[in-house]
């Protein structure tokens, strides 16, 4: 269980979180600008903020990123160009590179479940989108951190590549049993990872629900700005 | 699109670039039509050049190695660490590069001299003619060049990598391994091939701390072959020998250099906080230390005289004051002709971005203006006197002499401080410009607002570079001539350092008033950088 209640002010922009979050994938929708990001930066320890954040009733709060329990997939930047595939997925269980058999077999594993075994001396460059994102996602499965963190990673992605890698993180997200935010501005994304979904509005959640609540028509009283502004924009 | 007036607009820059390059170009013929081809062969024999030769590129090698050596260590702690005075030391180096020769080779003199603070306080003495000395000052100078240079290949690490690493729990010596070398080591060459071309052909400091001939680099052998010797086609051809082995050398290093791989970040750069750990606090303490003792005690010591008697005394001697007029009336028209040369060289480049058969010209130009630092300006100067002699002017071109070549010799650093700007500039808004017709002058006068920082920024450059010359004055220099730095390296040469120490704090205040006024005056009120 991940207990938040996050305090976070920035010139106008004053956030106050407040909501648990059980295990599985939550998705977080929000028009952009409302501050969903931001909660993602303040569970990594990336921004400050003050208040309460307890995983399983331990505080995350004093501890610095590489301390706290959390994996995060960004939009951008997740790998070092300077490395290879394989480097980049092995930083994620030993910084300084250097690994013991199991840990290498690891390595393996996390490389095979992801299909990227034959990539594995590429370079970043060398690498699709989408395949840069699975690199990233096999760094996760070596990490075995409780809670992973997405920032829209796939946003870049067509839209079939993009269903084929939220099925990998459902998939994941079951099989170590995480706690899974994605932060996403598409809704059917949220349908396809299934889980619970958080509405998100001027720094504060204004609903938790299940994903269900997408799929009601007319629209849950709660998401009708949502959906109208969402329209609107399109 | 080919139009004339296009073209017409652009005849005052051409004009420029052109004399320039004539300048240069003649001065050059005017020096090999003195010298004496048959000649050459002999000196090659002389075991004198050789030994110049060597010692010239064991200092260079030597001097650049041991400032790099030390940067790298100084700019990891720089970028992780934030603490009481950080700001200041970056400051401070920004400014080592312009910071009068001559006045850091005093500091050095009062520190590390036989009667220096070191001898006093520890009574012990490391003899500071010679080598030591030399490459003392060089690493003074160079080392907080090498850290900039560093700097600006950390700027190019993503934001994002350092997110990672945050998260991935790095040690600061994995993310030196994993990270930051690669940055650096791109960023390595270029401050290699920089410093070591600076003290390869340093002049100042090999002539005031080199202590006799066996230490003596190609530059100083070509002073004293024109002022000693008058020998023409010795000189030309040492000159010609500093010209061949910086280009071999600059070649040779590109050649070895890694391929800049290029990353794309959308992310600005924010600090995140590595692991910390005893090694790496220690490894910083030790690099900050090594700052510390090197840069600190020369910077302090000139101030050390300023409240004794000799101090007031030497402030009201009129031969101060004359050389303070001396320096002006160099350093103002010397900086007014780089920064106009450098604006020539900008308009012409910017004019040839993004045209279809010109767009491999802006490069090439910045380098026309560049290439600069590779030719000794003492021989550029010599050439300069030849020719004007040619023309039937004597001893009384020296004065314009030493203008031109303090102009030139600045221009490398106008154009670093100009070109960007007028680049972005002519990237965003010429087809405004095109489509409204706003050309010549009327377009000068809407975006001066735009760049007027950074021409106060290289007028302030030039001008300094041209205060603190101490080059081709010391080729010039006579009784009527005798520049600030060159009376203070006079009163050094004669151990008389309490009135150096006065010299050198006016020399410095000197150059602090009037790169304020120059931001100030021309970069405008609000825009008043240091």
């Amino acid at each position: 269980m991940l207990k938040i209640s996050l305090q976070y002010n920035w010139d106008n922009f004053h956030a106050d979180y407040r909501v648990n979050i059980s295990s599985g994938v939550t998705t977080l929708l929000g028009a952009s600008g409302e501050g969903k990001s931001t909660l993602l930066h303040l569970l990594g320890g990336f921004l400050d903020g003050h208040g309460v954040l307890d995983f399983n009733s331990e505080s995350l709060l004093a501890l610095a990123p590489y301390e706290r329990p959390i994996s995060t997939l960004f939009q951008s930047d997740n790998l070092f160009p300077q490395l290879t595939v394989w480097q980049n997925v092995a930083i994620g269980i030993s910084p300084s590179l250097s690994l013991n058999t199991e840990q290498k077999d690891k390595v393996s594993w996390a490389l095979e479940k992801t299909q990227l075994v034959d990539k594995a001396d590429r370079f970043p460059q060398a690498l699709s989108g989408g395949q840069a994102q699975r690199v990233a996602i096999a760094r996760v499965l070596v990490r075995n951190k409780p809670i992973l963190l997405l920032d829209e990673p796939f946003s870049a992605l067509d839209p079939s590549l993009r269903e084929e890698m939220l099925y990998l993180v459902r998939e994941v997200t079951e099989e170590l049993s995480l706690t899974t935010l994605l932060v996403s501005h598409l809704p059917q994304e949220a349908s396809l990872v299934g889980g619970n979904v958080l509405l998100i509005e001027q720094g504060k959640v204004v609903a938790h629900e299940p994903v269900s609540v997408l799929n009601q028509i007319p629209a849950h009283p709660l998401f009708v700005d949502y959906f109208g502004k969402s329209s609107q924009s399109l | 699109m080919f139009s004339l007036r296009l073209y017409q607009g652009l005849t005052p820059a051409i004009l420029g670039v052109g004399l320039f390059l004539i300048m240069g170009a003649a001065s050059l013929a005017a020096l090999l039509r003195y010298s004496e081809l048959s000649n050459w062969l002999g000196y090659l024999s002389q075991p004198y050049l050789w030994r110049v030769i060597r010692f010239s590129l064991w200092q260079a090698l030597l001097s650049s190695g041991i400032s790099i050596l030390i940067a790298i260590p100084v700019a990891s702690c720089l970028v992780h660490r934030r603490f009481f005075g950080r700001s200041f030391l970056l400051q401070l180096f920004s400014v080592s590069m312009v910071v009068p020769t001559i006045v850091a080779i005093l500091g050095l003199v009062v520190v590390y001299g036989r009667t220096g603070w070191l001898s006093q306080l520890f009574g012990f003495q490391i003899p500071l003619y010679g080598l030591t000395g030399i490459l003392l000052a060089h690493v003074f100078f160079n080392m907080p060049l090498a850290v900039r240079f560093l700097l600006q290949g950390y700027d190019l690490i993503p934001s994002g990598q350092w997110r990672q690493s945050s998260q991935l729990g790095f040690s600061r010596l994995s993310a030196f391994r994993l990270i930051e070398w690669h940055y650096v080591k791109k960023a390595l060459p270029g401050a290699f091939v920089l410093i070591f071309m600076l003290c390869f052909s340093s002049f100042a400091v090999v002539l005031s701390l080199g202590g006799g001939p066996k230490s003596s680099t190609l530059e100083v052998a070509i002073y004293q072959a024109l002022r000693f010797d008058f020998d023409l086609g010795k000189a030309s051809f040492l000159a010609l020998m500093q010209v061949a082995i910086c280009t071999l050398f600059a070649l040779f290093v590109y050649r070895i250099a890694p391929v800049n791989r290029q990353d794309v970040s959308l992310l600005s750069t924010e600090r995140y906080i590595l692991k910390d750990s005893f090694g790496a606090k220690a490894s910083d303490l030790a690099a900050m230390l090594c700052v510390f003792l090197l840069v600190f005690p020369p910077f302090i010591a000139i101030f050390d005289p300023v409240f004794s008697a000799t101090f007031f005394d030497t402030l009201l001697s009129s031969s101060l004051w004359k050389s303070v007029m001396v320096s002006l009336q160099i350093a103002l028209p010397a900086a007014a002709v780089s920064l106009l040369l450098g604006i020539c060289f900008g308009i012409l480049a910017r004019f040839c971005v993004g045209r279809k058969y010109l767009s491999f010209l802006p490069n090439k130009i910045e380098h026309l203006g560049n290439m600069i630092l590779m030719v000794p300006g003492l021989v550029i100067a010599t050439g300069l006197f030849l020719l004007l002699r040619d023309f039937g002017w004597g001893l009384q071109s020296s004065y314009w002499i030493v203008v031109w070549v303090n102009a030139v010799m600045a221009l490398p650093f106008v154009l670093r401080a100009l070109m960007p700007v007028l680049y972005q500039q002519e990237r965003r808004f010429r087809n405004v410009y095109l489509s409204l017709g706003v050309r010549g002058w009327s377009r000068w006068c809407l975006e001066w607002t735009l760049i007027r920082q950074s021409v106060a920024q290289a007028f302030g450059y030039a001008l300094l570079l041209s205060l603190g010359d101490m080059g081709v004055i010391a080729l010039f220099g006579s009784q009527g001539l005798v520049s600030l730095p060159l009376y203070l390296f006079q009163l050094i040469g004669s151990y008389r350092l309490e009135e150096g120490a006065c010299v050198a704090v006016v020399l410095i205040t000197l150059c602090l008033v009037l790169f304020y006024l120059s931001s100030r005056l021309i970069g405008g009120q609000k825009n008043v950088k240091n």
